[in-house]
């Protein structure tokens, strides 16, 4: 029995010690945990770039991308009326210095239209040394966080090198890391100082038995000695008079504070990108193939736009699956999240403009079950969603946002 | 002479290995407390004031003094209406509110500063001492329970908001941001990068006080006062209740 005791002891001792020398880095930030027909059917990312992999600390990162925000968004989670792009980092290891959505700053939320077409940008700057993933992730109002890709980000350099200064409206500069820190400590000590010193006034006499004894014996009076009472109404007169002082001292220090904002930004979505009009793509039937983590989906094509176009790849909950036999951009087979030879299409001919084709694809990868997203078919919205990237032969990509139910197949 | 005076305090019922022994007894409650208080109070404040009292940016004129005094004002009254009621010590709202001080600037320095990399002056706590040490000798001096009620709890809310302004007021200074006027606090807010803390989950400026202008806040303190006269009987008898020896004698 002591021996087991001490295997458990010493095994909590040395996880300890693990954590506290494991490398700062952070290997996964739910990005699997929300259920695949949210990951899949909300905010649909593409694009999304780092500009730098290793940079230093004060040294900036701009992560730029678009996404489409689903039309086909589930009944089950509330539509995006309040939304914060933000991003997943273990803790302020970067600040986040500026954002824009389609072009305009952005500091608030937002509210997000269905169907809408956005592009954000986001600049980092690096605060702390360490190897950090980050990912741009959409935090929804009662629904949670959907991950877009994440990327490795290498900062090297001393910490207390950093700098964040910002600047007020009247022109003071003002050092964030620092700002305000001395007089609010200065405020906390000397009222802790005040607490302290009444609680000794009375910790310094014999306390519970002793007054407990003379209280139940009648001798209250004795507990209480004039002296405690006239500190008492110093404290009730000086600790009022100084208190409002302060506060109208600080009042007239700092004439021009304003209330904490709280707007929500308006933003609109981009002129389509996305089911812009030149194709259309409805799909007729969708089953995933179980033991072989196969996505096959029959889609009817419909070609408005001028040129003929080919299907390159299929794109969703990050994960893409390339049509290995089209040469297009954003291959990148190092990607984790790119199966490079997944999307394979049963009849890959041009469809010609103004021709309507019905196309068998499959996307097949490990990924599928990887990811978490095979388990679409235990969720409450057995529907999946995503992006078809289609292109003509001078490489101009057509977009088309598809949605459908999936039928699972245990064969 | 005088300071012999000083020291020659009551209650001296004892004398000897009785007053030694005693005296022993005094340390070993007031380290138990002081471990018990630092963890419950500060547990109590972080799940029920929580974001108010963590961040900047949650530090409003309506929600945060409405909030952290209804809420702190809880164990100081239990905790008086032990200690007064048995001892006549005028030092539960202090004892409680030092405690829960201590127990926050840990966790501010060590959870939020090192271990999450925030830096401290945005995580600055509110200070409810000056409330406390009113509310402490509102009771000595009445003796009442209905005037620390009422005088007690409502000194406990009204202070709250002007004894934190000199603390806070400066993190209000307007700043141009992002195309939009923004404070320093809500600045900190969009800077230091929270992944669990989107901005629209702030529950700030929220609510109905818009027909009073732009002032808010003490409207919002005296409500907190109207509720805090009735939070702080309501935790007294909490606290008499809990302090019993019902199940000691059965042992």
């Amino acid at each position: 029995m002591f021996i087991h005791i001490k295997n458990y002891v010493a095994s909590i001792f040395l996880a300890l010690i693990f954590l506290s020398v494991a490398p700062n880095n952070a290997y996964a930030h739910g990005e699997k945990a929300l259920e695949p027909f949210i990951r899949m059917r909300t905010i649909q990312w593409y694009d999304v770039q780092w500009t730098q992999a290793s940079l230093k600390v004060n040294d900036e990162v701009v992560v730029t991308g678009k996404f489409h925000v689903a039309e086909d968004w589930p009944r089950s989670v509330p539509k995006p009326d309040a939304t914060y792009l933000n991003v997943a980092i273990p803790g302020p290891v970067f600040i986040r210095t500026e954002r824009y959505l389609n072009g305009q700053p952005w500091v608030s939320s937002a509210a997000l239209k269905l169907g809408g077409d956005y592009d954000f940008k986001i600049v980092l700057k690096a605060r702390l040394p360490g190897r950090y993933h980050i990912h741009p992730f959409f935090n929804l109002q009662d629904a949670g966080a959907v991950m877009g890709p994440g990327h490795w980000v290498e900062v090297t350099g001393d910490a207390a090198t950093f700098t964040n200064s910002v600047k007020t409206i009247s022109g003071e500069s003002v050092d964030m890391e620092t700002y305000g820190l001395v007089n609010g400590i200065s405020w906390h000590v000397l009222w802790i100082v005040l607490g302290t010193a009444w609680l000794l006034w009375w910790v310094r006499r014999p306390l519970f038995i002793p007054r407990f004894k003379m209280l139940k014996s009648g001798n209250e009076d004795a507990l209480i000695t004039p002296l405690d009472k006239t500190i008492a109404k110093g404290i009730l007169v000086v600790v009022p008079l100084f208190v409002f002082g302060a506060y109208a001292m600080t009042d007239s220090q700092y004439p021009n504070a304003i209330p904490l904002q709280a707007a929500l930004d308006q933003i609109e979505p981009l002129p389509p990108t996305v089911n812009n009009g030149a194709v259309n793509v409805k799909m007729i039937r969708t089953e995933y193939r179980v033991p072989v983590r196969a996505m096959n989906m029959v889609a009817q094509i419909h070609n408005y736009s001028d040129q003929p176009i080919r299907i390159g790849a299929f794109a969703s909950a990050n994960l893409r699956f390339i049509n290995p036999s089209l040469d297009q951009p954003g291959k990148n087979e190092e990607d984790t999240l790119v199966a490079a030879k997944g999307l394979v299409i049963d009849d890959d001919k041009l469809i010609q403009p103004g021709e309507t084709k019905t196309v068998s694809m499959a996307a097949a990868d490990a990924l599928w079950e990887t990811e978490k997203l095979d388990g679409l078919f235990r969720d409450a919205d057995s529907r999946m969603g995503g992006l078809l990237f289609l292109y003509d032969p001078s490489g101009k990509r057509y977009i088309a946002s598809i949605s459908t139910s999936v039928i699972p197949k245990f064969d | 002479m005088a300071t012999t005076k000083l020291l020659d305090i009551p209650p001296q019922p004892y004398t000897g290995e009785k007053a030694r022994l005693t005296r022993a007894y005094d340390y070993l409650i007031l380290v138990l407390a002081l471990f018990l208080f630092i963890g419950a109070f500060h547990l109590h404040v972080a799940l029920t004031v929580g974001d108010w009292d963590f961040w900047l940016d949650w530090k409003d004129r309506q929600w945060w003094p409405l909030v952290t005094p209804l809420m702190m004002i809880t164990f100081p009254a239990a905790v008086q209406a032990v200690l007064w009621t048995n001892f006549r010590l005028p030092l539960g709202a202090t004892l409680c509110v030092s405690c829960l001080l201590i127990g926050t600037w840990i966790t501010r320095i060590f959870a939020y500063h090192y271990w999450n990399y925030f830096p401290i002056n945005m995580v600055l706590p509110a200070t409810m001492m000056p409330s406390a040490l009113v509310l402490d000798v509102i009771l000595m001096l009445s003796n009442s329970l209905t005037v620390t009620s009422i005088f007690g709890g409502m000194s406990f809310a009204l202070l709250f908001y002007p004894s934190n302004w000199p603390i806070f007021g400066l993190f209000h200074m307007p700043v141009e941001y992002g195309n939009a006027q923004l404070t320093l606090a809500d600045v900190f807010g969009f800077q230091y990068i929270r992944a669990g803390m989107p901005e629209y989950l702030r529950i700030i400026e929220r609510g109905t006080l818009r027909t009073y202008g732009q002032y808010a806040t003490p409207l919002s303190a005296f409500c907190s006062a109207l509720l805090c006269t009735l939070m702080y009987p309501l935790w007294w008898y909490l606290g008499t209740w809990f302090a019993t020896i019902r199940y000691v004698k059965t042992i």
